[in-house]
């Protein structure tokens, strides 16, 4: 049986327990606690190890989802996370300005020692606030060539189109390479 | 929808940057305890910035002493009211950068009034960016997006075509001239003669006006490898059947 990873990442709160949730077919696999430093400011439970979700694609393939701690304590297993992922997923609440310096950190640690392809998913934007996928483009400074797609993580299709999206930039990335 | 946040968490140069590279037009409310500051933008360029949003032009003019009556505001020239006004309205902008706190609501598409104080010539916010960014000399904020000298700075898009609208300093343009994707910020300290510090500085300023980009060697590296194809390799058919399950849920 062969497997494959991808990651999801984001800052606290940013909707990555949803997400997975929502397209696993097995119960997720979440280690909430009670969180302990500032995250309690935000939710009251949080990830503090990760959550894990799988899709069943043949007899002979399996899709492994991997959701990363976003409590800065818990850094260190973002490079063990990372180990020979396809690609990579940032979520980003679309609603909180003041942790779109976080998710920049994120992208930074995970693109900075892998030219792994990735997407960023702006998430929650059936709330009225909520910033609109171009201008997160812009507040996270993401190059053009970097999609930035809309996300209701709640909502199945838009998390299936979200891996979509990941998935055809993993693809052209491969044909690109030849 | 109007986009609200914190300067502490989204600065003034930030939003300068949004509004430059999203060809912006709206206001941007600042608010810190008992001040306030407007700024309105038309596509991306600066047009009229204050800390009284009904602010008329003479009054302006009349309070920075360009005119002795409101009258004499009617006949001015485009290019002396451009005089009179831009270095009036660039000092008070960078006065804003030291806004360490506080909050910014931006309006999308708003206008000012016919009457207020707007420049004839609207003035690009990359200059703005730069020049704010350079009263900043805390290690802090620099630290907050350049973590260390090993970083190596490059370039992003067209430097030349962006930096023409930039004026830089001799010290800058020293800095501007090593910056090759290749060696470190450590590296540029060395052979620049400056300290890594004032180096930091200066690139911090490109950072935030979109210039450069800094990045670690091993993404370089990463880079390197799978532009020469000698990555692992992504299996076109594995990823194929992924899409087509996803598809199919």
């Amino acid at each position: 049986m062969q497997t494959v990873k991808m990651v999801i990442s984001g800052a606290v709160n940013s909707g990555k327990t949803e997400f997975i949730k929502t397209i696993s077919e097995i119960e997720v696999v979440s280690t909430e606690r009670r969180a302990t430093d500032d995250t309690s400011k935000v939710k009251d439970k949080t990830t503090v190890a990760m959550d894990f979700g799988r899709i069943a694609i043949g007899n002979d393939l399996v899709l492994h989802l991997f959701g990363t701690p976003g409590q800065k304590r818990f850094d260190f297993m973002w490079e063990i996370l990372s180990e020979g992922m396809l690609g990579l997923i940032i979520l980003v609440d679309s609603t909180r300005p003041e942790t779109f310096r976080e998710t920049n950190r994120i992208i930074d640690f995970f693109v900075s020692y892998r030219d792994t392809p990735y997407v960023i998913a702006a998430n929650k934007q059936d709330r009225p606030n909520a910033w609109s996928p171009d201008e997160l483009r812009l507040a996270l400074r993401q190059p053009p060539h970097v999609k930035v797609v809309p996300c209701v993580a709640v909502d199945r299709e838009s998390v299936k189109s979200v891996l979509l999206d990941l998935l055809y930039t993993i693809l052209e990335r491969s044909n690109e390479e030849g | 929808m109007p986009l609200v946040g914190n300067i502490q968490d989204f600065g003034l140069s930030d939003f300068l940057y949004l509004v430059d590279r999203g060809y912006k037009t709206g206001c941007l409310y600042l608010n810190r305890e008992d001040e306030q500051a407007v700024l309105f933008f038309d596509k991306g360029r600066l047009i009229y910035a204050s800390p009284h949003e009904h602010e008329t032009l003479s009054d302006v003019l009349m309070r920075i002493g360009s005119v002795s009556s409101p009258e004499v505001t009617q006949s001015m020239p485009p290019v002396q009211l451009q005089s009179a006004l831009q270095p009036h309205v660039e000092e008070y902008v960078y006065t804003l950068f030291g806004w360490g706190e506080g909050e910014f609501l931006f309006e999308h598409g708003q206008k000012p009034n016919a009457d207020a104080p707007i420049l004839p010539t609207p003035i690009p916010v990359e200059n703005l960016i730069m020049e704010g960014v350079r009263r900043i000399d805390e290690w802090g904020r620099i630290k907050d997006r350049i973590p260390s000298t090993d970083l190596i700075p490059r370039f992003l898009e067209r430097p030349s075509e962006k930096a023409k609208g930039v004026k830089l300093s001799p010290e800058e343009w020293r800095v501007f001239a090593r910056i090759n994707g290749k060696d470190s910020l450590a590296t540029v300290a060395q052979s620049t003669g400056l300290s890594e510090f004032d180096v930091c500085r200066v690139v911090y300023g490109f950072l935030t006006a979109g210039l450069v980009e800094v990045v670690k060697r091993q993404r370089i590296q990463a880079e390197t490898r799978s532009a020469a194809g000698s990555g692992s390799g992504l299996r076109r058919s594995l990823v194929s059947r992924i899409i087509a399950r996803i598809e199919k849920m």
